[in-house]
C-alpha cells in the first residue's frame, strides 16, 4: 500500500549510543558487526531479541544467548538437519542483541536433509512421553549437581587436611575446577532446554496451520486454548501462592500479610504466634522448587526470583488474602477449564467433514502430548534452574571481591564469562603470591567503565530491526518462537518509515475482548506497586511472576512475545484482552494515555493523549 | 394433520407450514424455506402459498385472468389469516418461483415482490400481477439462460408483513472464504429490501458460532431505510438521521439472538444457510417487537477457496512434511 522503504536502517550506520565509547571491547568480537562479513551482513534481516532480552547484555549474562546459539542451533543444523534452515545468528549493538535467521531454501539442499531429518525428529515424536519423562530425569538431576557447585573464599592459608592427605592441589585449585564444571553445566542445560523444544512448536505450528486452512478467521488465541494444559506446573507458584493465602486466612494470620510491611516485618510478626510459625512452615515448604520463579525471563541476573525477593510473592498474598475474607475463592476452576477446551475443539471439530475431523483429532492429539514439555521447560530451565545459577554467580562474585579483585559482588556480571575464569586465575595468583598485583586495580577500572557504559546503553533506543527483511518471514524458528513473520516484519517498516497511523498500534491478537483504559507503562516489575486498578498494563514484556497483577488490570499490551508468550497466557487465562509483539508499544505509549486495546483484531488505539489537547504535544514530551 | 403431500399440488393454496423440499415444483423454493422455518421452530410471519397449480390454471384463461375457483381459495385463505391476527392484514405477495431459490442458482430479486398490501381485492390484485410479471419476456430470457427447461411454475406467497424497525441477511458460514466457524449478520435499518437489495451499506458482524464472540464488526453508512407507509399500502425511502447513521443497528442481546437462530437452523435444517431476518412488530405478535425469520436458502455464492483437503500422511509425516519446507495447506 504504502511506498516506503523495503529496508530498516543498515547495522553499519548505527552510531555509539551517546556515552558508550568504547564498548565493543565488553563482548567477543565474533558477535559484533565487522568488516569482514560486511557485505553479507548488511543485506540481511537483523531483528532485536526484545522477547527475551529487552535490557542491554551483561557481558557475563551473554552466556545466555551464547549457550542458545550453540544448544538450539545446533539442534537446528546438525542434530535435526531442518531441511529449511540453518542457524541464527547474534549480533550485539549498543548492548543489545539482535538475531537473524537463515534459510535453506536450495531445493537439492532441502531434499538431501529431508529422510535424514525425518528419521531423527520422527523418532522423537513417535517415543515422545518416554523421551520427556527421561527428559525431566535428565533436568532435575542437571539441578541438583548445580546445587552442588559451590564456590568458598580463599582461605588465609590452605588447610591442614590437604596436605594430612596428601592432597597435591588446594582450595584454589578447587575454585577454578568449581567455575568449569559450573560452565559446562549451563552448558548442560542449555542442550536440554532445546532439545524438544523446535519438534513441540513444530507439532503445534502445523495445528495451528491446518485450522488456520480450514477456519480462515480462526484466532491463534483460540488454537491455543484448544492446546495449552489445564494442570501445568509452570502456574504452580501462583497456585501455591492462592493456597497459602487460604491456609493463612483458615489460621487467622491474614492480617499478619496484609499489614503492608516489608516481608522481613511480616515474618517477625508471624514468629510470635503458634499459628504464624504454624503459616511459616507451610511457606518454607513451598520454596523449594516453587519459588525459583523468576521475575522476568530468567536470562538476566538482574531481575531476581521470589526465593531471593520476597517482594513480589508478599504483594501477592496480601493481595490474595483480601480476595479470600471478601469469600472468593481462588482455587483454579479446572474441571471448567477443561470442560471449556473440550467444548471449542469438539465445536471445530464438529463443522469439519469426516477426513478433515480425523486429521483435526490425530494433529490435535498430538499438539497436546507435545505441549507439557513446551510449558513445564519454561519452569524447569528458565526458573529453577537459571535463578539458582544466577544466585552461584553472586556467590563467586563475592570470592573475588573478598579477594580485592572486585569492587563489589555483583562486579561479576560487567565481565564475560571467559573473563572471569581469567580474573579467578588472576585472583589465584595473587593469593599465591602473597604481595600486591595489578590484578587489583585493572579489574575494577575496568568494571567501573563498564557501568558507566551500560547506563548509556540504558538510555539508548534499540529499532526493532536493522538490516534488508526477506520477501517472506519463513524461517520456523523465527515464527514459532520469537513470533516474527512477514506482517510483524511489514508493520514495523511502516512505523519506521513513519507512515503508520500515530494513534494505532499493532501487534498479534493474543487473547480476545475489547478494553478501553488509562495505561500504566510499566518497565520493571519493581514498578508493578503503582499500577492502579483497572489500569492498562504497557510493559516490554511480562514474566510469570507479574501474574499477580493481572486480576487488577484491564488489559495487556507489550512490546514483545508471541501468541504463547506469558502475557497471552495469563490474559487467556484472567479473560483481559491482550496484544502482545507492538514492538514499540512501550516508546510509542505514555502512563496516562486513554487506550482502546482490541484483543481480537491485535489494535491498540491511543483515544487521548496523557494531559495534552493532541497527540503531538506527547510526541515531543 | 391430513396428508398434505396430497393436497399440495391439487389445491389452489397450501399451508406454508407443510412445503417441504419435495413440494417445490407445486410451491417454489421460498415456500419450502418458508415450511423449513416454520418446522424448525422459528417465528415466521403468518402466510400461505397460492401454488404453480393455480398459476397453470390462470395460464389457461383466454383472456387470462384469475379463475374464479383460485380467486375463492385466495380469498378464503386471507380470510383466514385475518381472523387469526386482526382485520385487513397487510402483507407482502411476493412470486416463488420454481426455479428460484434452488441451490445452483440464486434468482433472488428477478420476480416480483408487492409490500404493504391490504384488503381482499389488493391482495388478488397483486397475485395476478405477479403471475404476469413471470410472463414478462426478460425474465424468460433470464431463466433460459441460467436453467434451460426449468418447469416455470411461478407460486405466489402472501405473507403478513413485519413493520421492521430492523432487518437484514445472515449466513451461517463465511460467504467469501466458507469458514464454517463464522456466522456473518448484515443489518440495515427499516426493512430488509434495503440489505437485500444491496442499496445500503449494512453494519456488519461476524460471530464465532463455538465460543458466540464477537469476531469483527464494521459499521455500515446506513444512509436510507424503506419504511411501510403508514397504513402499509406501499414504502417509501426516507434518509436516516446522520447522527443515527453512527448507532450500530442491532444491540449486542440482539446480534447473539439471532447468532443462536443461527446455530439451531443449522443444527435442524444443515449448513450453509442463507436467512433473511426481521426484527419489527407484526399483527401476529399483538403489535410486540419480535426477531422474524423471512427467508432461508442454501449459500449459493461459492467460497473463493476450498478448505485444502486433509493430510494424506499420518500426524507425524504431516508435521515431518511441514517442517521439512513444504507448503501449509492454504497457504496463498
Amino acid at each position: 500500500m504504502n511506498q516506503g522503504r523495503r529496508s530498516f536502517r543498515n547495522p553499519f550506520d548505527i552510531e555509539t549510543a551517546p556515552g558508550a565509547e568504547g564498548w565493543e571491547s565488553m563482548y567477543p568480537s565474533y558477535l559484533l558487526f565487522g568488516d569482514e562479513l560486511r557485505e553479507r551482513d548488511e543485506q540481511k534481516l537483523w531483528f532485536f531479541d526484545q522477547m527475551h532480552n529487552p535490557e542491554p547484555l551483561y557481558p557475563f549474562d551473554l552466556m545466555m544467548p551464547e549457550s542458545w546459539l550453540v544448544s538450539l542451533n545446533q539442534y537446528t543444523t546438525r542434530v535435526w538437519n531442518l531441511p529449511t534452515a540453518l542457524g541464527i545468528e547474534h549480533r550485539i549493538v549498543n548492548g543489545y542483541l539482535y538475531l537473524s535467521p537463515n534459510v535453506i531454501d536450495d531445493p537439492a539442499a532441502m531434499a538431501e536433509r529431508e529422510p535424514v531429518f525425518a528419521e531423527r525428529a520422527r523418532h522423537y515424536f513417535e517415543n515422545w512421553d518416554e523421551i520427556y519423562d527421561q527428559w525431566v530425569a535428565k533436568a532435575t538431576d542437571c539441578i541438583e549437581r548445580l546445587k552442588a557447585i559451590t564456590f568458598e573464599p580463599l582461605p588465609e592459608r590452605e588447610p591442614l587436611d590437604t596436605v594430612l592427605r596428601a592432597r597435591g592441589t588446594t582450595t584454589a585449585f578447587d575454585l577454578l575446577t568449581s567455575y568449569s564444571r559450573y560452565l559446562e553445566n549451563m552448558h548442560e542445560m542449555a542442550y536440554y532446554h532445546f532439545e524438544m523444544l523446535n519438534l513441540a512448536y513444530g507439532a503445534y505450528l502445523t495445528f495451528l496451520e491446518f485450522c488456520r486452512s480450514h477456519f480462515p478467521a480462526i484466532t491463534d488465541d483460540l488454537v491455543a486454548r484448544m492446546v495449552a494444559g489445564i494442570d501445568v506446573i509452570l502456574y504452580r507458584p501462583d497456585a501455591e501462592l492462592r493456597r497459602l493465602a487460604a491456609c493463612a486466612v483458615e489460621l487467622g494470620v491474614g492480617a499478619a500479610l496484609t499489614s503492608g510491611a516489608e516481608p522481613a516485618g511480616v515474618i517477625a510478626e508471624l514468629e510470635t504466634s503458634e499459628p504464624g510459625r504454624q503459616w511459616l512452615a507451610e511457606l518454607e515448604a513451598v520454596k523449594d522448587p516453587w519459588f525459583y520463579y523468576s521475575t522476568g525471563s530468567g536470562y538476566c541476573h538482574a531481575k531476581r526470583a521470589w526465593i531471593d525477593d520476597l517482594r513480589p510473592p508478599f504483594g501477592a498474598l496480601a493481595d490474595y488474602v483480601g480476595r479470600v475474607e471478601r469469600g472468593e475463592d481462588l482455587s483454579r476452576p479446572f474441571d471448567a477449564l477443561r470442560e471449556e477446551r473440550e467444548r471449542i475443539a469438539l465445536g471445530y471439530r464438529d463443522l469439519l467433514d469426516d477426513a478433515d475431523a480425523a486429521a483435526f483429532d490425530s494433529l490435535l492429539a498430538l499438539s497436546r502430548q507435545v505441549f507439557p514439555f513446551v510449558e513445564n521447560h519454561n519452569f524447569y530451565v528458565e526458573h529453577w534452574h537459571h535463578s539458582i545459577f544466577f544466585n552461584k554467580a553472586r556467590e563467586l562474585g563475592a570470592v573475588l571481591a573478598a579477594a580485592g579483585l572486585l569492587d563489589a559482588d555483583d562486579d561479576i556480571f560487567f565481565l564475560h564469562r571467559y573473563e572471569v575464569y581469567r580474573v579467578l586465575y588472576e585472583a589465584e595468583a595473587r593469593w599465591a603470591l602473597g604481595v600486591p598485583t595489578r590484578s587489583e586495580y585493572i579489574w575494577r577500572e575496568e568494571v567501573a567503565r563498564r557501568r558507566q557504559i551500560y547506563a548509556a546503553f540504558e538510555k539508548w533506543s534499540p529499532p526493532p530491526a536493522l538490516g534488508v527483511p526477506p520477501e517472506k518471514v519463513t524461517e520456523p524458528i523465527t515464527v514459532t518462537l520469537f513470533g516474527i513473520n512477514t506482517e510483524t516484519i511489514g508493520r514495523w517498516l511502516a512505523a519506521d518509515n513513519g507512515d503508520g497511523p500515530d494513534d494505532q498500534l499493532h501487534g498479534l491478537a493474543a487473547s480476545p475482548g475489547v478494553a478501553e483504559g488509562v495505561a500504566r507503562v510499566v518497565h520493571q516489575v519493581e514498578e508493578l506497586d503503582q499500577l492502579v486498578d483497572g489500569e492498562i498494563l504497557v510493559c516490554p514484556l511480562t514474566a510469570p511472576s507479574w501474574s499477580i497483577v493481572f486480576a487488577r488490570i484491564a488489559a495487556a499490551v507489550s512490546d514483545g512475545g508471541g501468541i504463547m508468550s506469558h502475557a497471552a497466557i495469563v490474559s487467556r487465562e484472567y479473560q483481559l484482552p491482550a496484544v502482545v509483539a507492538t514492538g514499540v508499544g512501550t516508546k510509542m505509549l505514555h502512563t496516562g494515555d486513554r487506550l482502546r486495546v482490541d484483543g481480537g483484531t491485535g489494535t491498540v488505539t491511543i483515544l487521548e493523549r496523557a494531559g495534552a489537547s493532541g497527540p503531538d504535544a506527547a510526541a515531543s514530551a | 394433520m391430513t396428508d398434505l403431500h396430497v393436497a399440495v399440488g391439487r389445491d389452489h393454496v397450501a399451508v406454508t407450514g407443510d412445503c417441504r423440499p419435495e413440494h417445490v415444483g407445486d410451491v417454489g423454493g421460498k415456500a419450502v424455506g418458508l415450511g423449513s422455518l416454520l418446522r424448525a421452530g422459528q417465528r415466521v410471519p403468518g402466510s400461505f402459498v397460492v401454488t404453480a397449480g393455480a398459476y397453470r390454471e390462470y395460464l389457461g384463461t383466454q383472456p387470462r385472468q384469475l379463475p374464479a375457483p383460485v380467486r375463492a381459495a385466495v380469498v378464503d385463505a386471507y380470510a383466514a389469516l385475518c381472523a387469526q391476527y386482526g382485520t385487513d392484514v397487510t402483507v407482502a405477495v411476493r412470486s416463488s418461483a420454481t426455479a428460484e431459490d434452488s441451490a445452483e442458482a440464486s434468482w433472488a430479486g428477478q420476480f416480483e415482490t408487492f409490500l404493504g398490501v391490504a384488503g381482499a381485492a389488493e391482495v388478488l390484485a397483486k397475485v395476478e400481477e405477479c403471475w404476469a410479471a413471470a410472463q414478462a419476456p426478460q425474465v424468460g430470457a433470464y431463466r433460459a439462460g441460467q436453467q434451460p427447461g426449468a418447469d416455470g411454475g411461478v407460486a405466489v406467497i402472501v405473507q403478513e408483513l413485519v413493520h421492521a424497525r430492523v432487518a437484514g441477511v445472515m449466513f451461517t458460514q463465511h460467504p467469501e472464504t466458507g469458514d464454517r466457524s463464522l456466522i456473518v449478520i448484515e443489518s440495515s435499518f427499516g426493512l430488509g429490501e434495503a440489505v437485500v437489495g444491496g442499496d445500503v451499506v449494512p453494519d456488519l458482524f461476524e460471530i464465532n458460532k463455538i465460543t458466540r464472540q464477537q469476531h469483527h464488526a464494521r459499521l455500515g453508512s446506513k444512509h436510507h431505510e424503506h419504511r411501510l407507509l403508514p397504513g402499509g399500502h406501499g414504502v417509501e425511502v426516507v434518509p436516516v438521521d446522520p447522527a443515527r447513521q453512527q448507532d450500530w443497528s442491532i444491540s449486542a442481546d440482539e446480534v447473539m439472538a439471532l447468532a443462536t437462530m443461527a446455530a439451531n437452523l443449522e443444527a435442524k435444517l444443515g449448513r450453509g444457510l442463507d436467512v433473511e431476518w426481521a426484527i419489527g412488530t407484526a399483527a401476529s405478535t399483538a403489535g410486540a417487537e419480535a426477531l422474524f425469520a423471512l427467508q432461508v436458502r442454501p449459500i449459493t455464492v461459492r467460497p473463493r477457496q476450498a478448505p485444502a483437503a486433509a493430510p494424506q500422511r499420518d500426524a507425524i509425516g504431516h508435521i515431518l512434511g511441514r517442517l521439512a519446507g513444504r507448503p501449509a495447506e492454504g497457504d496463498s
